[in-house]
């Protein structure tokens, strides 16, 4: 008897092998990791008085430049915790409720993210300026007596910046609400929950995944945006982002740029090694 | 454990979706302590009809009357229900004691009181030790047993059962109607069974519904409704069944009636009927297949040559063919049959195995 031929066909059937994966390797390889470390050592400066880590010291120890890497945090919270209050309930209506209309829903979540940075924030200016169409509904209907100024506060700059970020959150929530059985929700109506409880004890709990995501997504997001903040803020928001952009266009300080662009670099890390975190924890009981 | 169960009206409940009719007006009667089956193909509306019990649905008409108490208008948590689905439910953030205990805790029973009653329906359906595991960790039998002491830890007023063995293996699902029916007749708790598995239905209730396209077709004892179909789509869908079509031709002995079978012009079949028949009347006549009898072509009913031979573990099933007859003929038969070598037999019945069908509502 012959001795039995190895099957190929044991080997498992895959489309791409790994080789598949080096252009994409190779480019972040030439544009991305090689600018960070430029970067890296941009920040860091050599011969100077100050020593290698000069400007990290000047970012972190003198107040003003504290205040502002707190006030970036702080802005990034909030317009975080909005776009979750904003994100959730809509990302549940779609997976629950819209049925066949969830394409059209979706649509509309992204297509901010569809036109461009300026457009959008010139837009909210308009709508929110001294003569725009907020403070001449406002006047109209007597509800106001004169025009505010809201174009020049810090709630423009968070309206501004909720519009683009409640994409991110909606999206991620939705995608993990998809997984939740409904069917979850109406054994807890069964045993006795109401529709709060059943939210809370069931819903929220089974979703927390996709609120973590999404969460992360739009602080580290915020973090680095600075247009919604140079355009709309007025000059009532300082963060880190704008102050790259000043040192860049003002100052031409490009070690101090490197050294604050490297910061948010190291929360956005911490972000999601956080997220990492977190969800190797809870996405296990699936 | 036993406490008197609840009765349940179901009194012109209906329902559309979009322009549909899904479910046309129903009146169910469920005794205190009974099972029920609401049987039938899927999209016959039954599993409609359990979501309008539980309130996930508002009927268009008619009302839902828990132990006199009107709760058309309560939401699924005023209700007193437990309810078990197909693919068990349960929460996968919890453990199997948290799963158990949630309903008392909506209910706002103190922890203690929630531990021990727990621990009492765990030990019902003997998973006391796993009270701290995962959901994930458990078996599919042991799952389906966690959700049916979750939905029973409440001490319902009613217990809904939603295809609830479906998702278990042949075996398993045997077992576990045995054991489901045995709990439900210790606690003595109403129930409506939702399933599209006959067996299912004749194994463990007290009564069958079965249903199709949106009404009950017939209501009875799984013996009445399995042996007296009153329609040939209730015949075929509780089991296989020959059905033969034929023509009244007089009165037999002992209140039978003799019928010419279409099929082939000797051929008169003997049968019952809960009527007299008119001499002449056509009528569609049903015989289960291990109601059918072989015998040698000449004493036969029927004759009719075998075509096929299946051992099923316990039972042999013939099929048969008939000249005049184009469905094939399907007979069950404990022992392996004598046949004459050129496969030809004849086919015979009692009367009392026969049943007239009625027309298709």
């Amino acid at each position: 008897m012959p001795p039995p031929v190895p099957r190929r066909g044991l080997r498992p059937y895959r489309l791409a092998g790994p080789s598949w994966c080096l252009p994409v390797v190779f480019f972040l390889a030439v544009f991305f990791v090689v600018p960070l470390a430029a970067n890296l050592l941009r920040s860091a400066p050599a011969g100077e008085a100050g020593g290698v880590l000069f400007y990290y010291e000047k970012l972190l120890t003198d107040g003003y430049y504290v205040g502002i890497l707190l006030e970036t945090l702080k802005v990034a919270l909030v317009a975080t915790l909005a776009s979750l209050v904003v994100g959730y309930p809509v990302a549940y209506f779609m997976v629950r409720h819209a049925g066949r209309w969830n394409g059209v829903i979706v649509f509309f979540v992204v297509v901010p993210l569809l036109t461009s940075i300026i457009m959008r924030t010139f837009g909210w200016r308009v709508l929110l300026s001294r003569r725009g169409l907020l403070n001449a509904g406002l006047l109209d209907w007597g509800l106001i007596t004169r025009p505010t100024d809201i174009a020049e506060t810090s709630i423009a700059v968070y309206i501004g910046l909720v519009h683009v970020l409640v994409p991110f959150m909606v999206l991620s929530i939705s995608s993990v609400l998809q997984g939740v059985d409904v069917r979850l929700e109406e054994t807890a109506r069964v045993l006795g929950a109401g529709r709060l409880r059943t939210f809370l004890h069931v819903t929220l709990p089974l979703s927390v995944d996709g609120i973590v995501t999404g969460c992360i997504l739009v602080f580290v997001v915020t973090n680095g945006s600075f247009l919604t903040m140079l355009l709309l803020g007025g000059g009532k928001i300082n963060t880190l982002a704008l102050l790259i952009y000043q040192q860049f266009v003002t100052t031409q300080d490009v070690g101090f740029a490197a050294a604050m662009g490297n910061v948010l670099m190291l929360v956005a890390a911490l972000c999601f090694g956080m997220q990492y975190w977190l969800l190797r924890r809870t996405g296990i009981r699936r | 454990m036993t406490k008197p169960g609840v009765p349940l009206r179901l009194d012109g409940i209906s329902k559309s979706f979009g322009g549909t009719l899904v479910l046309e007006p129903l009146d169910l009667d469920i005794k205190e302590g009974e099972m029920l089956a609401l049987l039938g193909p899927s999209g016959c509306g039954k599993t409609t009809t359990l979501r309008i019990i539980a309130g996930f649905e508002t009927p268009d008409t008619g009302s839902i009357v828990i132990g006199g108490r009107d709760v058309t208008e309560l939401p699924p948590n005023k209700r007193s229900l437990g309810m078990v689905f197909q693919n068990y439910s349960l929460f996968p953030h919890m453990s199997v004691g948290e799963n158990v205990a949630f309903g008392l805790k909506m209910r706002g029973s103190n922890a203690a009181d929630r531990t021990r009653q727990s621990r009492a329906m765990l030990e019902m359906v003997r998973l006391a030790q796993y009270e701290d595991h995962a959901v994930h960790q458990l078996s599919g039998g042991q799952q389906q047993r966690v959700a049916l002491a979750r939905a029973l830890a409440t001490s319902p007023a009613i217990l809904l059962l939603d295809e609830p063995l479906g998702a278990l293996d042949k075996n398993l699902r045997e077992r576990m109607q045995f054991e489901l029916r045995e709990i439900q007749r210790k606690l003595n708790i109403t129930s409506i069974l939702v399933t599209h598995d006959q067996e299912e239905a004749l194994t463990m209730s007290d009564r069958i519904a079965v249903m199709r396209r949106g009404a009950v077709v017939q209501v009875g004892h799984p013996t009445d409704v399995y042996d007296r179909p009153r329609t040939r789509f209730v015949s075929e869908f509780l089991g296989t069944a020959n059905v033969f079509t034929g023509t009244v031709a007089q009165a037999g002995d002992a209140g039978a009636w003799i019928v010419t079978l279409d099929a082939q012009p000797h051929a008169q079949g003997k049968t019952f009927a809960p009527e007299p028949l008119a001499v002449g009347r056509r009528v569609t006549l049903a015989v289960r297949p291990e109601r059918l009898v072989i015998v040698p072509p000449r004493d036969g009913v029927i004759r009719a040559m075998v075509k096929d031979l299946v051992f099923r573990g316990s039972y042999f099933a013939y099929e048969l063919v008939a000249d005049g007859h184009d469905q094939p003929i399907f007979l069950y038969s404990q022992t392996r049959q004598i046949l004459a070598e050129d496969g030809r037999v004849g086919l015979t019945w009692a009367p009392e195995s026969a049943v007239v069908l009625g027309d298709e509502a």
